[in-house]
């Protein structure tokens, strides 16, 4: 476990750190893509709630396809290099399997995770996505592991 | 069984598709927050330096420069305004900005709004009116919190009537936080709702800005897991905000930062 202080981001936010720190958050359909630079101890994440933007509002990381361009640019930006980048995906649960079944939200939410990280030539190493629990995350940039903890509904409420 | 593999693959066929024609669609919209992105770093240290040193130049009170002082600080206040606008898009669009609890009296920040807007409202001689029925500190962000309702009463005092009335409640209902700006004029249409709330929106009817105030207001609203709505009449545009009421603040933000000491990860699964 992480002793001391971690970041915690909310959804539509990204955040790029060098060991020893941590990012931590909390995920339900919303999915969360990990990257880590192994050689410079850079890692970030950030934190999505649909897949796509379409033009309504501002361009927001809070969409799948903005969130994770600028989170690999923001890594590149800050010395990572794309060749030895790695990537982790969590998230994407079915929270309310009688309401947004039809949307499929979580799904199309690990499946633009999937096609931009393919496009960006970024390997992903490990994944735990689907299903229907939330996930609480938190980045070890010491380290580059992820530590993760299934959690019940009732405290997602607030999250994405 | 099949059925549902079915979906499942139609369903990834036409995500593909999507994700390809978005592509398009942010490539061509990336001049536009290239733009937002350069245009906030570039104006808002200057423009930090003039309001620090407008203050000095102030003349005495009989000198007759005096009005040309009011009018120089009146249209520095309110591009430094239009600029901390350009500042939040960025900043939101770069994934930046991060929720800071703190306890606020929602009427303090209202009335902090009013004051910084002071010489928009009297420019348009509007009458301001507050009704706080409240009346107590809440659990939120303030910075967010004043960025919302500055940006509502200023689109009020700009686009409603001049010589008129913009009405602000404070009101709590089933546990949310509830602020409405009423101003007297025509308001946008229903039927351009989703324009409205859209940066750099084409095609709305009548005077508008640059369409980016209300589109932060609503990122704003959203991150604290709010929203916001209008509503037009003959003579009354009712813009309303919408927030939960948190009940506790969180550690964190008690010092200040987003950083938390997270639960225990003992018995986590390690990727």
């Amino acid at each position: 476990m992480i002793r001391g202080y971690s970041t915690f981001i909310h959804v539509g936010q990204i955040h790029i750190d060098v060991a020893p720190k941590a990012i931590s958050t909390v995920l339900g359909s919303c999915v969360a893509v990990c990257l880590y630079d192994p050689i410079l101890g850079i890692g970030g994440m950030n934190h999505y709630l649909l897949p796509f933007w379409n033009k309504n509002g501002l361009q927001t990381p809070k969409f799948g396809n903005i969130a994770i361009p600028k989170l690999i640019e923001s890594m590149l930006a800050k010395g990572a290099n794309s060749k030895t980048i790695e990537a982790k995906i969590f998230g994407g649960a079915m929270m309310n399997p009688g309401v947004n079944e039809a949307m499929m939200i979580g799904q199309k939410n690990i499946l633009v995770a999937r096609e931009i990280l393919s496009e960006y030539q970024i390997a992903i190493v490990s994944e735990d996505v689907g299903g229907q629990n939330g996930r609480k995350i938190q980045f070890d940039l010491e380290r580059g592991k992820v530590l993760m903890k299934y959690t019940p509904r009732s405290d997602l409420l607030s999250q994405g | 069984m099949d059925t549902m593999n079915g979906y499942d693959e139609e369903v990834t066929f036409l995500s593909r598709k999507l994700l390809d024609l978005n592509k398009q669609l942010i490539e061509s919209e990336k001049a536009k927050s290239r733009f937002l992105s350069l245009v906030a770093n570039e104006l808002n240290d200057p423009m930090t330096a003039l309001l620090g040193l407008i203050p000095r130049l102030k003349p005495d009170e009989k000198n007759s420069h005096q009005a040309i002082f009011g009018l120089v600080h009146q249209e520095a206040l309110l591009l430094d305004f239009r600029i901390q606008n350009l500042v939040a898009a960025a900043q939101i669009e770069s994934g930046e900005i991060d929720t800071t609890y703190a306890s606020v009296k929602p009427e303090t920040i209202v009335k902090e709004a009013i004051e910084d807007l002071k010489y928009l409202i009297q420019r348009n001689n509007i009458l301001i009116s507050i009704h706080d029925t409240l009346m107590r500190p809440v659990i939120s962000d303030p910075r967010k919190l004043y960025l919302i309702v500055k940006n509502l009463i200023a689109n009020g005092c700009t686009y409603g009537l001049t010589d008129s009335i913009v009405d602000i409640s404070i009101t709590e209902s089933s546990s949310t936080l509830v602020i409405a700006v009423n101003n007297q004029g025509d308001g946008p249409k229903v039927e351009f709702k989703p324009q409205v709330f859209t940066r750099f929106a084409e095609g709305l009817e009548g005077e508008h800005g640059l369409g980016l105030g209300l589109s932060i207001v609503r990122e704003l609203c959203e991150s604290l897991k709010g929203n916001v709505d209008y509503t037009a009449d003959k003579s009354w545009v009712t813009f309303t905000v919408t927030l939960p009421l948190e009940t506790t603040l969180p550690d964190s933000d008690a010092c200040g930062s987003n950083e938390f000491l997270f639960e225990s990860f003992d018995d986590a699964v390690e990727f």
